[in-house]
Formats: C-alpha cells, sequence, structure tokens
C-alpha cells in the first residue's frame, strides 16, 4: 500500500517536471526544405525553397551546405530572390559533379522570426531549380530523390559574439516516375517570363584603404532582386568594355578620372545600371583671370612709365 | 483496487492536459502578462488593404468594421474606405438627398506603402535602411514618438532596419524586421521600440569600485540592466523625463577580469525593446584595447558595405584589426559580429 503510494506520486512528480522542464530545453534554428516531397517526372523543372525557423531566436548568419542526387536530378540554378539574406560572403555555389550546393549569407541586424501580423512567409533563404535528368539516367522504376543539409551546415546568433545557434535540419524526398509527360513542368520558365522588373536602384560607394588591395582604390556594390533575383554584375570604367565582377572590384584606372558603370542584372535578364561620374577638377579661373588682369595691369604701368621716361629724355 | 487504479490514472491525466492547456495558452500570444500584471505590446505588423480591419485603422476594403454614414453623424448614404484604411464620407449625406442619377466612384489607384512607427528617444535621428541601405533618416519627437513613410518600393521580401543617435550622440544597436510588402497595399509596422543607448563611465575598474552606466530610451521607461559576471546580474532604473538614464553599478561581486553589459527598456505604455549593444570592462586585469571596435574596420564611423569588403578581403587569414573575437583566424563569427554592428 505504502509503495503503491510512492509510485503515484513519484509518477505524479515525473509528469509535472517533465513538464516544466519542456519550455527550458533549448530552441533550435530549423534549416527545411519546401515543399519536402513531390511526384515528378523525366525532363520536369522544379522548385524548391530553402526556408528557416528560428523558433524565435535572433540570427543573422547562415551556411548552408545541401546535398542532392547528381545521378537523378540537375541543379540548373539558384535564385536569391525575395531571399531574407541581403549580404552573401559566398554566393550560391552549384557543384553538379559533387552533387553539392552551397553559401554563406547574412542579414544585417539580424532576422528574429516573422512579425505577428505578417501577411507572407519571410523565412526564404533561396530557392534551388532542379530539372529531372532524362539523357544521362535510365529509370526502370519509381525512385527516391532525396535533398539533405550535410554536416557544417551553420546558423549564428545576432548577439555580438558570433555564438552558433543550436541547429536542426529537416531534408526532403522527391518520387521520380520512370516516364515522361508530353508537356513537361516548367516551374522556373514561368517565373523568368513573368519577371520584367530590373533589380533595386543602387549605388556605387569608392573607397581605399591601407589593409586591401594595397590601398588602391576599389569600388563595392550591393543591391537585390525581388522577383527572380540577381544572377551578375558586370562593371565599365570609361570607354572599357563590360566585364562581369564582383564587389570589392579594384579599379584598373587609379586615377579616378573615368566614369564608372556597374550593372546588376536579374536571372530574367533585366538589368539596373548604376553610375559614377568622377567630380570635375573646376578650371581655375579664380586664379587665372586675376593673374591676367594682373599681369596686364603691371605690364601697363610698365609701358607707361616707360613712355613717360623717354620722354623727359 | 481496479477502481483506484482507474481514478489515480484519470487525475494523472488530467492534472497533464491542464498543464498542457496553460503551457501553449502562455507560449504563443504577441500580447503577454508578465509577472507585474503589466500588458507588453510587441511589434506588429497591420496591412492596409487585405479587407481586415486590423488595429490603428479605421476600415479596410469592404471591411468598416460595422461603421455607416449614420454611425458617423450623416443622415444617410454610402460610407466608403479610402486606400488609406481611413473612412471616406463623401458618400454621406445630412440634408435630404434631392439629386437624381447616380455616380461613379473611382477609387484612386493605391500605392505600395511602408508606414514604419514606434519610439526612440527624445528627438533622436533614426536611420531607416531598407535591405542593409540607408533609404531614410527622421527625428523623433520630444516624446520620443516617431512615425515615416517609405514609398517607391517594390512589392516583396524587405528587411528593414533601424538605429537611433541620441542628444549626445551616443548610437543604438540596430534591430531589424523581414517583412513580406504586399503590392497596392499599405504595410505599417507598429510599436517599434529601438533599444536605449548606453555607455560605460570607464572600461577598467578596480575591483568594488563603482561603475557608472548610462544612456538614453524614451521618457520615464523602466531600464534592466543586465551584468554577465559570468552569472547574469540584473539591476533596474527608471529613465527621467528627458529620456536619460544612469546606473552606478557595485562592482564588489565581480570576479576579476572581463564582463560585459547591456540593458533593455520597457516605456511606460508597455512596449518592450530589445537589449543595446554589449559593452566590455575589466576589473581588476589590464584592459584589451579593441584595434576596431563595432567592426568599422576603415574608422569611418559606419560599419557598412566597406568593412564587409575588408573582411571578405582577409577572409581566412589573420588581421587584428578584423579579427573580432580574436580566434586567431577571419572567420565566419566574424562575419556574425560585423552583421550586429551594421549601421548602412
Amino acid at each position: 500500500m505504502q509503495n503503491e503510494k510512492n509510485l503515484k506520486f513519484k509518477i505524479i512528480v515525473s509528469l509535472i517536471s517533465i513538464f516544466l522542464f519542456l519550455p527550458l530545453v533549448a530552441k533550435t534554428a530549423i534549416l527545411y526544405f519546401e515543399p519536402n516531397k513531390g511526384e515528378y517526372r523525366l525532363g520536369d523543372t522544379f522548385i524548391v525553397d530553402l526556408r528557416i525557423d528560428t523558433e524565435r531566436e535572433c540570427i543573422n548568419t547562415v551556411k548552408a551546405i545541401v546535398s542532392f542526387p547528381k545521378e537523378i536530378l540537375e541543379a540548373k540554378d539558384f535564385s536569391t530572390g525575395n531571399s531574407i539574406l541581403t549580404l552573401w560572403l559566398q554566393n550560391p555555389k552549384i557543384n553538379q559533379k559533387e552533387g553539392v550546393i552551397s553559401f554563406i549569407g547574412g542579414i544585417p541586424g539580424g532576422f528574429c522570426g516573422p512579425l505577428p501580423g505578417e501577411p507572407g512567409k519571410p523565412n526564404l533563404l533561396g530557392r534551388i531549380i532542379f530539372k529531372v535528368r532524362e539523357t544521362d539516367v535510365k529509370l526502370e522504376y519509381k525512385t527516391d530523390a532525396k535533398l539533405e543539409f550535410l554536416d557544417g551546415c551553420q546558423v549564428l546568433l545576432n548577439d555580438g559574439f558570433g555564438t552558433q545557434a543550436k541547429l536542426t535540419t529537416k531534408g526532403a524526398v522527391f518520387t521520380i516516375l520512370p516516364e515522361k509527360t508530353e508537356v513537361p513542368k516548367e516551374e522556373w520558365q514561368e517565373e523568368l517570363t513573368k519577371d520584367n522588373i530590373p533589380p533595386e536602384p543602387f549605388e556605387i560607394k569608392i573607397s581605399q584603404d591601407p589593409s586591401i588591395f594595397g590601398g588602391k582604390y576599389f569600388i563595392v556594390f550591393s543591391t537585390t532582386d525581388k522577383q527572380t533575383g540577381i544572377d551578375h554584375y558586370e562593371v565599365k570604367e570609361g570607354k572599357r568594355n563590360w566585364k562581369r565582377a564582383e564587389s570589392p572590384y579594384l579599379l584598373e584606372d587609379q586615377s579616378l578620372k573615368s566614369k564608372i558603370l556597374v550593372k546588376a542584372v536579374d536571372k530574367a535578364g533585366n538589368e539596373r545600371i548604376a553610375e559614377y561620374v568622377p567630380p570635375q577638377k573646376p578650371f581655375l579661373w579664380w586664379i587665372i583671370i586675376p593673374i591676367l588682369v594682373g599681369a596686364g595691369t603691371g605690364y601697363w604701368f610698365y609701358k607707361k612709365s616707360k613712355i613717360k621716361y623717354q620722354k623727359s629724355k | 483496487m481496479q477502481w483506484k487504479k482507474g481514478k489515480f490514472l484519470f487525475i494523472t491525466s488530467l492534472l497533464f492536459a491542464i498543464l498542457v492547456v496553460i503551457f501553449y495558452f502562455f507560449s504563443n500570444k504577441s500580447v503577454l502578462a508578465n509577472s507585474q500584471g503589466k500588458i507588453t505590446i510587441k511589434v506588429k505588423i497591420s496591412v492596409c488593404g487585405n479587407n481586415v480591419k486590423e488595429g490603428g485603422e479605421q476600415c479596410d476594403g469592404s471591411d468598416l468594421g460595422g461603421a455607416s454614414c449614420q454611425s458617423l453623424g450623416y443622415s444617410g448614404g454610402t460610407l466608403r474606405c479610402r486606400p488609406d484604411c481611413t473612412f471616406d464620407t463623401s458618400g454621406c449625406y445630412t440634408a435630404p438627398f434631392s439629386g437624381g442619377g447616380g455616380g461613379v466612384y473611382v477609387l484612386p489607384p493605391t500605392e505600395t506603402k511602408v508606414v514604419l512607427q514606434g519610439k526612440a528617444y527624445p528627438l533622436a535621428k533614426i536611420t531607416i535602411l531598407k535591405d542593409g541601405e540607408v533609404a531614410q533618416i527622421v527625428n523623433a519627437d520630444n516624446n520620443a514618438n516617431f512615425k515615416t513613410e517609405i514609398k517607391n518600393i517594390s512589392p516583396g521580401v524587405w528587411n528593414f532596419s533601424l538605429w537611433a543617435e541620441d542628444s549626445k550622440g551616443r548610437r543604438s544597436i540596430i534591430i531589424s524586421f523581414s517583412v513580406t510588402i504586399l503590392e497596392g497595399k499599405i504595410t505599417t509596422i507598429s510599436n517599434i521600440f529601438i533599444p536605449p543607448t548606453i555607455e560605460l563611465e570607464k572600461t577598467k575598474v578596480a575591483k568594488g569600485e563603482a561603475l557608472n552606466i548610462y544612456g538614453q530610451t524614451a521618457p520615464e521607461s523602466q531600464i534592466s540592466i543586465h551584468v554577465e559576471s559570468p552569472e547574469e546580474i540584473i539591476k533596474t532604473t527608471k529613465a527621467k523625463k528627458t529620456g536619460d538614464w544612469d546606473y552606478s553599478l557595485d562592482t564588489s561581486p565581480l570576479e576579476e577580469g572581463m564582463h560585459t553589459t547591456r540593458a533593455k527598456a520597457e516605456s511606460p505604455e508597455g512596449l518592450k525593446s530589445a537589449f543595446s549593444s554589449v559593452l566590455s570592462f575589466y576589473v581588476g586585469k589590464y584592459k584589451v584595447e579593441e584595434i576596431c571596435p563595432k567592426a568599422d574596420f576603415n574608422k569611418d564611423g559606419r560599419t557598412n558595405l566597406i568593412d564587409f569588403s575588408i573582411l571578405l578581403y582577409w577572409w581566412g587569414k589573420y588581421n587584428p584589426c578584423v579579427d573580432m573575437n580574436h580566434d586567431g583566424i577571419v572567420n565566419l563569427p566574424d562575419f556574425s559580429i560585423l552583421l550586429y554592428y551594421w549601421t548602412g
């Protein structure tokens, strides 16, 4: 009887303890895919979003490494349009040979999750555009194509110390059917066709610092595109040709006399150009005119006095 | 015996269910009651143009909140809602209606706009960034309130950041929100409360010596000062009507070595701020000089794209200025610290 009472007491206390302990379990950031499942056929192009749930922690840096089955899927592109990451330490890189996609991006000031009343889902990190391979692979049966976040993924807190957040990741599994449809899905092409808006306006900043590029002049630039995302930048100095570039960009013309143009191009080919016109040194009329007037006056007095002298002789 | 076991299981399950309800009721609300029974208010978004009348709006699209011309004191007519979610009483009348025919009411085109409002410090200069770049600089009023609009903005997900400079030239930490902006709608981000500024009288004190910590916030706000010792010590004080606050910290309980401190504020209306910048100080031992405080690597008074470029240049190498966490290499934590101190 006493043992039974003790047991009951222990069970109740355990339940209450577990329950009180639950809120103290550290929150973790969660990296996940959306959609995380689906059915596709050979030749289909589909989009998978990478998202983050910060569980109300404030984070500012995401390093992600994603693996995908390279024999079944081709990673055609990565879109940063509408990503909450606005500064890219490492631009999204697709390594088709290894079946890996990686990037490192940041949010100045951090991201603490969506606000109450938020009408959308502002937790997008990027979008991967996959195409089901149809020529290299001979599928006979339904096959699973798995996407996973690899070890090495990191999320850092916006705490001023660069502390790593506890991180959980959730993969995705897509079913690939060994058949083709007459008209394959082209989810990405539809997005590209709809996008006729250029990237957001931006400025070019010129700077110089002894700790970088040996103290030579360089420019920095960055912008975002709210539709299909930025594809690349190009720079044109003076009469030189356009050339693909990344920020920071070491100027070829260190005299700073050339007009500098930077072009941001999005995935759909829309362009936005920013311009830097070097300040023109003013022609120093305010020095030359007084000198001319002074010299002219001086010469006139000299001539007058010479004539006067000659007359007196 | 069976009956007793059943009774025990029933009571246990009931207790568990009650605890579940209590836990979930208090975990996911935007308005919470704290231990003093006071309601605290968090930053929220309301979208004008979603046909749902939300806090701060008189109406929204077809949702007039039950109002009509008559309820507003008119004799009759048709009450509408303007694109800025205020009542449009142009269709209301007070005299007996004698006109014939109908009319066409054309809604003016709606613009995509963002409204940001909240509190900082009296007459603070507030810098607002859009995706990391400066978009606007506005001033708070004498009561520390501010409200501003950002127009000509494309629909999409935007990151809005704010930081403030107080009357003594001290800067706050930056706070950010990632928000979906819908086309043709006015999105209002309200209840923003910029964290207080914080400053230390000195950064090296003898053990037991008082350390003055001060700054500015909204008038008469409650300030809580957190000191890592490494256990957390929390002290409270109240800001004056001018918004100035100060606290004299007794360093006797602190071990020798480096400590950090930060503060947060709660306004008289219940707005709660995030933490201020984190400041370090030394008790007893020597102080390690910060070569490049606040990740301002080029010492131009800003932490922005140029400093980011300097970090990129030194990535994976050693540079005592750029290596903010002093682990011997410029790496990911240094990038995170740069983002924390971003000013645009």
